[in-house]
This record gives C-alpha cells, structure tokens and sequence, in this order.
C-alpha cells in the first residue's frame, strides 16, 4: 500500500501520514468506494499537499546552497585579503598607481545631498584628466566563429545535425542602434508547434493516480474527474493508470529482478553477433569506413551488396609464427610426433573434457599442468615456456598439431591426411606488419574490393569493437574461460574464415583477441572441418555451430568462383573503347543534364541487376560501387580506362561527366604508395592519374587574410598553373529548405557562405568550413568552382583559371544572378561549358 | 519557458517590498553623453573594495566610494579610436597581485589595462565581432571569459595575453552570446547564455592542462595550441527568448527571462538547478526552483549585481512607456525571493544598463543610458 510513497521525493512522513489518511477512509465503509465527490476532493487536498511538500523541498534545496555558497565566498574572501599581502611588488615602487590615486585622487565629488539635502539638484558634470590613452589598435574583419574542417574532422563536408535547423525556430533581431527589437520569425504557421502533444505526467500526477488507482475503479467517471484535475486525456490517463499499475506488482513482487536489470548492459558472449551488433550496425559507415559519419549520417540503410569477394591469402613458404599461440608452433611438434591417431584421439578427449575443466577451474591448476606434461613430452621446452601460462589454454593447446594443413580444398580430407602441412599458411609479412586496431584496413587487401567487402569489414571491426570491451570484462570478472566457444566467438571466428579465409592466425589477432588464441582457432577450424568431411559419410553427429560453420563456407566458395569468371569476361569487354565504358543512354543523359543541377545519389539496395524499380534509374543517376546490384549492372559508371596521366581532359569519360577517377572502378587509375613522406599529398609526377585531386586531397596551402577588396581573402602560399587544384570548398549539408530559411538570416547579416551543390543539398560554410570560403567574389576571377563526382559524393573543388602568382588573392564568379534570387528558386544556367556548377548565387562577404 | 507541471512550481517572489533596508540617492554624476554600459567594483582585492569602474563610449574610468555619498575619480582611460564603445569591464589581476581591467565593446578588442601602472598591458584581437561580456575567475583572477557576437565564448589569461579555449563550434551558441560566468567554486565549469535563448554549461575539465600550460607559455601567443570546446555538458532551452544575464548562484544558475520582446513586459529571473547527466553530456534538466520577477520592463541587455555574500542582488529596468527607470533590490537566498526595495527618483528617467552592489550591500551604483551614474546608499530605517 505505501509502496506509492516509497519513490517520492518529497519529506517521508508527509506522504505516509497522507497515505494513512486515505486508507482510513477506505477502511471505514465501503459507501466510500467509489463517491466521485469525495474524489475530486480527495485530488485537490492531494494537490495542495504536493505542493506543500514542493514549497518545503525548494527552502531546503536553497538553504543547502546558501551554506555551500558560504564556504564558497569564504574562500574567495580569504583569497581576495591574501592578494593585499602580495603585493610585494608595490612596496619596490612598482605597480602602486591605483593606490596612490586613493590617497591623491584626480577629483573629489561631494554627493548633492549632502550639501543641500535636495534630491532634486543637478547632477554634476565629471571633468577628468585622461590617466592614460589606449593606442588604436587594427580591427579584424568581423567573422563569426567557425569550425575549421581539418584533418580531425576529415576534411570533408558534414551533415547538418538535427538539432542545427533553424526551420520553424523563431529568430528575432534587433536595431543596434535602438533596443527596440523586430521579430522575424517565419510565417505563423511555421511556428505553430504540433497541439497534439503528448501529455507527459510528472512524478506528483503520477503519484495523484497511482493514489486513486488504489481506492477506485478506472471507471469512465474517475478518470474523467482526473483529467480534469491534472490534465491529460482520458485514454492517456488510463495508460497511465496501468503501467503504474503494473510497475506497482513488478515493485511488489520483487525488488531485487528490477535492480538486475539495469546492471547487465555489457556485451554478453552469449549472445549471437547479430544482436550484439543490432545497435551498431547501421553507425557505421560502409562508404567511408567509420563509425557515426558526419558525412553520411548514422542510421543508414544497409544495403548488402550482392556478391562478394573473397581473397584466399597467398601461400608462402617459411612463415613465421604469429605469437606463443600460433599454431605454428605446433608443427614441429608434429614433425616429430609418428602418432596421429594419438593425437587426435587427445584432441577429442580434451574438447570433451572441457565444461567440465571449466567447472574446476576455480581449483589451483596443478592437475591439470601435470597433464600437460606428459602429453607435451616430445618437446620439453616448449612446456617450460607454458608454464607461465594459464594451464586452461595450455591444455587447448594441445589438440592444435594437426589443423594447420586445413584448407578449403582439404575440407573433404579424411583423418589420416591430416598430416599435410602448409597448404594455407599465411603471409608472413602481413601478420607483421599489421597491428589489431588496424583490422579494418587490412580487411581490404586491395582496393578493388573496397565496395564490396566493405559490410564485412564492417562487421569484424564492430566486432573487434566488442572484444575488446568483452575483454575486459572478462579480466575484471576473474580467471578466463577460453576453452569453450561463446555463441558470439563462433559468429566472430565466421566472420573471420569470410575475410581471412582458413588464416587461424589472422582471425585470432583481428577478430578474436585476447579471446582465442591462434592455436585455439585453429583447433576448432580443425573441427569444423572435420565435422565437414564427416558429414559427408556418415550422419550429422556434430554440434550446430559446426554445422553452420560449414553452411557459410559453402556459401563463400560459390560467389568467389563465379567473380573469377566474371572478370575474365568483364576484361575482354573494355577492350572495345571507352566509350563502351559507360551505358549509352546513361550517357546521354549526363550531357543532357547540363541545365538542372545534379543528383544526390543514394545507393540502390537491388538485387543482381536494376530495374524498372531501381531507385537510382529512376533518380537518374547512375549506380555505383555502394549500391548492391551487382557490377555488371548496365546503370553502373564503369570509370574509365585511359592511358595513364591521360585522365585530364574530356577524353577521358570520368573527366567528362564531373567524375573524379575511382581506383576501385577505373582500369588504369591507382594510387601508388611511397612516395614522398606520410601525411604529403603525393607528388602528381608521370604515371599518376590526375583525376583524383579532392580524393587524394592534393591541395595547394591556402591563406587566410586581410582581403583587399573586402572583409577577409583568401591568399595562395604558392604559384599554380592553369587548371590546378586550389582546394575543396568544405561546409555543412544542408537541405534547400533549410538553406532558404538561413540564407534569410545571413542576409540580414550581409554574409553569406551558402554554395549549391546538387538537388538535394547546399553547402553552408558560415560555421564550419575551410579557408575557401573567404575566397571572394569577382566578375572576372582568377579561379572557378566545379562540382565533382567523387566516390559517390559531390563536392566542390576550387582550380586555378589561369597561372596564379604565389601570394595572390584568390577570386572566383559567385555567379549573381541578374535580380540576385537565390539560386535554388531558378534554373542555374548551364552556357558556360563544362562547370555545370554552381555557386550559390548569395554569397556576399564583408 | 518549459511548461510547468503539478509538483514542479517554481516559487514566486512577492513584488511587496520587506523595507527591510531602504537606500537613498548621495550623489550623482554625468559622465559624458554616451551611454555607460558597465559598472562594477573590484572583488578581487580587498584593498580595493571601494573601487569600482565603468564603461561608456570610449572611456574606462576608475572611481572610489568614499564616506557620506563622495565619489573620487582615481583614473580615466581613453581609446584613440573614437568608434569605441565600451559594453563591458571586469577586474582582474595578474600573479603580483597588480590590478588590471578588463573592458571590451563593439571593436571585439579586449583591453587589458594596468591599473597598477596606468598603462595598457595588453590588447586582445581575436573575437570576429563585438564582446558583450567579460567576467573574470575569481579562484584565479588572470583568468578571463568574454562572451562575444561572434558566437563564441573564450578564456584568456590576461596575464600572458593568451587565447586559452574558445567554446563554440557543432554544440556552441547560433547567435550572440551576451553573457557568461565562472561557477564560484567549481573551477572547470562555467555558464554562458545568449540569442539563441539557450543557457549552455560547459567544463574545461578536459582541457585544464591546456589552461595551467597559458601561465607558462614562453613563446608568442599566438602560437598557444588553442583549443576548440565543441560539446556543452548541458544545453538548457528554458527561455524562449534572449537570456541576457546569467549567474552562478552556487550550483544553482541565476538567468533572466526575457519576455519584453513578444509583447508581454514583464520579465523575470529564475532561479534553477542544473541535473545534468554524466553519461550523456549535452541532455541534462532542469527544476526551476525560484522566481524573481523584474515588471514592466521593456528593454534588454541588463544585468544584474550581487553583493559579495550573494545576498542580495539590484536590477535595473526601464519602461520605455512612462520612461522611468528603477532598480528592484531582491534578497536572493530566501524560500519565497522577497523583495527588499523598490528604488525610484524623479529624475532617473533612462534605462539603467547595470548596477553594482557593494561588498556588503549597502551601496548600489546603477549607470544609465545618458551617461549618468548614480550612488544610493542605505539609510538606517527606524
């Protein structure tokens, strides 16, 4: 009954005592049940106590401050009497001005009042001699603080966020000169907040409720009366009623599930990858490779490309292994071992005894390291190195020797092949050269298959993500437990054979760290492929997860196969001529598209091939390497395949359709790593392709000053030529509406740094961009900006018009309009040649 | 204002003046004819709490309270740059105890000026456009914020002229900021509100490194490593129009509510207590315990004054129909606010932009639009 007054706030014995009162009435006569006039009653003597209560808890929480207050400017005052003492400085002659002014001021001025006792007297004028002029010191042009977008933020145009609209928020301005001040907002209707909100009860309502709900009925009548006494609607205060209801029983029944609950947010290995992912899955990025891109927004559609590569990992001789665990190790121990059966028999007999190690564990290891030993026999050293280690993965690694040789061609190999060693061992230099956090990148063991490996990637690096924080958890929660594979360790080491192939080594590090070791992957690969090869003779006596590591294997073999096919028949394809590089009617349509602006493109999530229902068809762009149909899809931009360097002029069809080159699509284009230093863009020498400026961000250094035409400029640190890359002109995302809304309010403040980039999106560089944006306007510039294709996005590059000088001030045509409308309420006109593009027509800086 | 709901009233303070004291004009003064925007007396030593400075044009004057309603001009400063006007000042020192001001205005150029020499010590460019406010740490007095037009708020260390944090960026203000404040004792925290008619608080907790490297820095200043404070730890939307004032009140924050500009003239203080939430930074509440109302009051950009103790704080306001302006004296740290006195004079018919309360609140300064300035001190009431 008082369970209601358990969770306030409020002064104990207030609620009990009212509590009490009330279940004294009830329990005088049952006439009382029910009487709606004693209800409404009842809720307004409620109401009135809690607001008591209210008045009573706001002295206490002020009183609470003013004594903390108190010690606070108790410590400011003796703060302020020790500054006197320092002074040290002014008893040496140095700094005493102001007090020798106390004792000799400039001037002394009698109060009026006190000659005349009339307040009505004038008020005297002050005439001062000046102590001091400050020095005029240069004024910087006004700016409104801006966040550079720089290495930290990648360079790269960022979505609005949310709460950044400035639609439908009333914004007021005011005359400097004068205080009075001139609202602005937008039409009415734009501010008329949604009346159909939803009545959120506080804790008193809440309480008001939960009283009546113990001593009435939910009838019509009482709910009615509530309504009205706390507002609301009916039907809300009956779903109210109820979840207060129920949380009551919860509360009542047992206290201690409900504080469980909150407790157990950690990542469970017992749980399957899916749901430990469910909440990361769509914060990742799959075109850019992050987490929570600011580019592409969280939350988007997966879309699961349709096939997908896989790379078996070259072979190679004389590799090394990969830590203590590798299971490399273990070969020579093979090597000398003449007893397989032995072993393998060993090996059964470990993993069958393993849940119930697991239940010893909590005993001092001795027994089991004595075990040990005898089985490690064949070599010695090998077991005095173990025994620093934990007896558990000790005797894991026991069972390894033999899956070393598993391959995917050996999956059928019966028992007694098991001996074959080195079919697929992995490369050696890879296994060094890449550290764990780094999973992510090595996932793409060429940039060909960025695309489509990209959800891979995706999952093994959230995995990662998780492991380490499993981790953790584990070696706060006590001894581990590594022998037995967790319904999520089996998922991850799936992901693994997906990306690495049958690479125990590369799975263990990248997806499976300080959870497996290698020998430990190994050995279970071993299972898995023994339970395959079994399987095939014999009924399916093995445990799930075996049988679905096997499923997913099949699975990988078909896809990889029929890409190799694919691309012997792709290759003959393009040797015709470029043109055949790009669908035609896609073509055609990239010329006709001069006079609208661009399309944003979203990936399409089709299957194999586009069709009719195609969403990229139908927003007629073309398809790229993000979308899921497959890649011979005939709406997919097939790149181009010029000659090297030869990508800088309209012969070439990326160059042609405002497409950067893509080296994930284009034959010829690539990146070549090593030259120059790390963090220098490349040098653009022979060979290069020089179509990919924005995306290798081979910028010039720009400069930001005192412009000499007006507000601030932007200045070139070094000479260019013609058609030279400047810079990307960076900013914020933002959707016509939105851009129509702040290009009111920058008018206002006669600066503007909204640019058009495509049918979907303006970029605002007003509080985050680069240093571009000040480049200001002329009729007959030095530079001109091109939005260009890149890797799916539109950005827009600033180049050199002709040969610019180092130091010079960078200008380019913003494009006003003939009557300065913004530009999205006109068609852009498309006449002059190629740049389709095209400068936001407001742009105006002071 | 969020919508008030059963349980969570605010209480109101009654607009019936205690007379518990009752002050009185000794003395009156004309500045010049620019408006002065700014007064305040020195907290900072206890050598000078008597001091106090204003701004007005380009002009930073130093004066002393004395006995009996007398005011000496001790120093009088002046921008060669006539375009000048001062909004705001502070006072500072630096390690030697030196006293130093701090005055901004519509150039954006912070000047610090060395009261102990009487000579500029330094001039800050850096702000994109006007700074409206200037307060300085109290803990460590070199230590200055400025809230400015820019939309940022900055912390300088006025002793070694460098531009420490700057807080604005994806989570910062979307229009001018107009005020800001240190937390009394918590040193990482402080408050800023502005025309976007949010309160942000914001710690520095992270970047204190950076605020303890300003004090040894050997190098220009300019090239100080300034860092960027994107993210408040709170962002409270509570007003739903300019907040212009804003005050630390121990943990709780003091902001005004202004009201003036959507027809309605009156305006209040409230009093609230910031809950934010640790684990997710930027989405805390609020609980409104106390109002303080300031009516018929139809301007902006005032601000209001404590005395030392925080015990009790003068408003100025103004109503531009009957043109008079008054300064209400709230005793702050009672459960309900009660009202003090309600100051009036014949004469006093422009809008009062500040006052200052004396270290013990018997004195009240309140500078006006034309250019006055006005002493009231307390008379023994029987």
């Amino acid at each position: 009954m008082d369970s209601s007054s358990m969770d306030m706030a409020m002064p104990m014995s207030m609620s009990i005592s009212n509590s009490m009162s009330l279940s004294t009435t009830n329990l005088h006569g049952e006439q009382v049940y029910g009487d709606l006039g004693i209800l409404a009653f009842k809720i307004s003597q409620m109401k009135e106590q809690i607001q008591a209560e209210r008045v009573l808890l706001i002295k206490e929480k002020v009183e609470k401050n003013r004594e903390r207050l108190a010690s606070d400017v108790a410590q400011l005052l003796s703060l302020a009497v020790l500054r006197t003492d320092g002074s040290a400085k002014e008893i040496s002659g140095e700094g005493k001005m102001l007090s020798s002014r106390i004792k000799n001021p400039l001037s002394i001025l009698t109060g009026p009042s006190q000659a005349s006792g009339d307040d009505n007297s004038s008020t005297q004028e002050v005439a001062i001699s000046i102590s001091a002029k400050l020095p005029v010191v240069d004024k910087i042009p006004p700016y409104t603080t801006w966040i550079f977008l720089d290495r930290m933020h990648d360079y790269r145009n960022q979505r609005m966020a949310d709460d950044q609209s400035v639609v439908g928020r009333r914004r007021i301005y005011y005359d400097q000169n004068g205080s009075e001040a001139l609202i602005c907002s937008d039409s009415e209707e734009e501010i008329t907040e949604p009346e159909e909100e939803k009545h959120e009860f506080s804790e008193a309502e809440n309480r008001i409720i939960r009283m009546v709900c113990q001593d009435y009925e939910p009838s019509e009548e009482v709910l009615e009366i509530l309504a009205q006494s706390i507002g609301g609607n009916i039907s809300e205060i009956h779903e109210a009623y109820h979840m207060l209801k129920t949380e009551d029983e919860t509360l009542n029944q047992d206290v201690s599930v409900s504080a469980d609950l909150g407790q157990d947010r950690s990542i469970s290995l017992d749980k399957s990858l899916s749901a430990s992912l469910d909440s990361l899955d769509n914060l990742f990025c799959r075109r850019c490779l992050v987490f929570d891109c600011r580019l592409h927004g969280y939350s988007q559609t997966v879309i699961t490309p349709t096939e997908r590569q896989y790379h078996p990992l070259e072979s190679q001789e004389n590799v090394k292994p990969c830590s203590d665990h590798c299971y490399l190790q273990f070969q020579t121990v093979k090597k000398y071992s003449d007893r397989p059966d032995v072993l393998n028999e060993k090996h059964t007999r470990t993993s069958d005894e393993c849940p119930h190690e697991i239940h010893n564990s909590a005993e001092p290891g001795k027994r089991k390291v004595s075990k040990q030993t005898t089985t490690m026999l064949e070599e010695p050293k090998h077991v005095t190195d173990d025994q620093q280690e934990s007896s558990l993965k000790k005797q894991k690694r026991l069972s390894i020797p033999d899956t070393v040789s598993m391959t995917i061609e050996d999956a059928q190999v019966s028992n007694d092949k098991v001996m074959v060693v080195d079919v697929t061992t992995p490369n050696q230099d890879e296994l060094q050269m890449i550290p764990t956090d780094e999973a992510i990148s090595f996932g793409v063991p060429n940039s060909t298959s960025r695309c489509v490996s990209a959800d891979v990637i995706e999952d093994s690096s959230t995995g990662v993500h998780l492991l380490k924080q499993a981790s953790n958890q584990k070696q706060i929660g006590g001894s581990p437990i590594n022998s037995e594979w967790k319904p999520l360790e089996k998922e991850l080491y799936m992901k693994g054979l997906e990306i690495f192939g049958r690479n125990s080594c590369l799975i263990a590090r990248n997806l499976l760290s300080s959870l497996k070791t290698c020998i430990e992957v190994a050995n279970y690969m071993y299972d898995s492929g023994a339970a395959t090869s079994q399987r095939s003779f014999t009924a399916c006596s093995m445990s799930d997860c075996n049988e679905r590591a096997d499923a997913d294997l099949k699975e990988l073999e078909v896809p990889s196969r029929s890409r190799l096919l694919r691309r012997k028949g792709r290759a003959k394809k393009l040797k015709y001529s470029w043109k055949s590089a790009v669908h035609p009617s896609l073509w055609r349509r990239i010329a006709d598209g001069k006079n609208q602006s661009c399309k944003q493109y979203i990936p399409c999530g089709c299957k194999s091939m586009c069709g009719k229902e195609c969403p990229c068809l139908d927003n007629a762009t073309c398809c790229e390497k993000y979308c899921g149909c497959s890649k011979s899809c005939k709406n997919r931009f097939r790149g181009c395949h010029c000659a090297k360097s030869q990508c800088r002029s309209r012969q070439c069809p990326c160059f042609a359709a405002g497409r950067e080159c893509d080296p994930d699509v284009c034959r010829n284009c690539w990146v070549s790593c090593g030259d120059g230093s790390l963090g220098e863009p490349p040098r653009r020498g022979e060979g290069h392709c020089g179509n990919m400026r924005l995306l290798l961000r081979q910028q010039q250094r720009i400069l930001l000053a005192k412009s000499n035409v007006a507000g601030w400029g932007a200045f070139l640190k070094n000479s260019v030529n013609k058609n030279d890359y400047l810079g990307e002109y960076t900013g914020e995302l933002i959707s016509h509406r939105e851009a129509d809304k702040r290009g009111k309010i920058y008018d206002r403040a006669n600066s503007s740094f909204l640019f058009d980039l495509n049918d979907q999106y303006v970029l605002d560089a007003y509080r985050k961009g680069d240093k571009l944006k000040f480049a200001n306007h002329s009729s007959n510039p030095n530079c001109y900006a091109k939005v260009m294709m890149v890797a799916g996005d539109h950005r827009v590059g600033i180049f050199a018009k002709e040969h610019i000088e180092a130091g010079e001030e960078l200008f380019y045509d913003y494009r006003y309009g003939p009557d300065e409308a913004p530009i999205w309420a006109r068609k852009p006109d498309g006449s002059k040649g190629d740049d389709l593009l095209v400068p936001q027509g407001r742009a105006k800086k002071q | 204002m969020t919508k008030i709901t059963l349980g969570c009233e605010p209480a109101v303070g009654s607009l019936a003046p205690s007379k518990k004291r009752d002050y009185r004009v000794t003395n009156r003064l004309q500045e010049g004819k620019r408006p002065i925007y700014a007064v305040v007396f020195n907290f900072i030593d206890s050598r000078y709490y008597n001091v106090f400075a204003t701004v007005g044009g380009n002009r930073v004057t130093v004066y002393q309270c004395l006995e009996g309603g007398v005011i000496a001009v001790l120093q009088s400063y002046i921008d060669e740059d006539k375009d000048e006007s001062f909004y705001t000042v502070s006072w500072a020192c630096d390690a030697d105890g030196t006293p130093l001001l701090v005055a901004g205005g519509i150039n954006g150029i912070i000047r610090v000026i060395d009261a102990g020499n009487e000579k500029i010590h330094k001039s800050f460019v850096g702000h994109g456009d006007s700074v409206n406010e200037i307060r300085t740490q109290a803990l460590r007095p070199s230590l200055v914020l400025s809230a400015s037009k820019d939309e940022s708020v900055r912390l300088w260390n006025v002793q070694t002229g460098i531009c420490i944090l700057i807080f604005a960026g994806a989570g910062g203000h979307r229009n001018e900021v107009l005020s800001v404040d240190f937390h009394p004792s918590d040193i990482y925290r402080i408050a800023s509100c502005g025309m976007d008619n949010t309160v942000k608080i914001w710690s520095m907790k992270e970047f204190w490194t950076y605020v303890e490297r300003s004090f040894t820095w050997e190098e220009l200043p300019s090239q100080f490593p300034t860092k960027y404070v994107q993210f408040p730890v709170l962002i409270a939307s509570i007003h739903t129009n300019y907040v212009d004032c804003i005050r630390w009140l121990g943990d709780f924050i003091l902001s005004k509510v202004n009201d003036c500009l959507i027809q309605s003239v009156d305006n209040e203080f409230i009093l609230w207590e910031p809950k934010m939430k640790e684990q997710s930074p930027g989405e805390g509440t609020v609980d409104i315990l106390q109002k303080y109302p300031v009516p018929e009051c139809d301007i902006w950009f005032i601000k209001l004054s404590c005395d030392f103790h925080y015990n009790t704080a003068a408003i100025g306001l103004y109503n531009s129909g009957n043109r008079e302006g008054k300064i209400f004296v709230w005793e702050l740290q009672t459960s309900p606010p009660s009202l003090i006195a309600r100051l009036s004079h014949v004469q006093s018919k422009s809008p009062i932009r500040q006052t200052a309360m004396s270290f013990d609140g018997s004195t009240i300064l309140s500078c006006c639009e034309d250019g006055t300035i006005w002493r009231w001190d307390t008379v023994a009431t029987s």
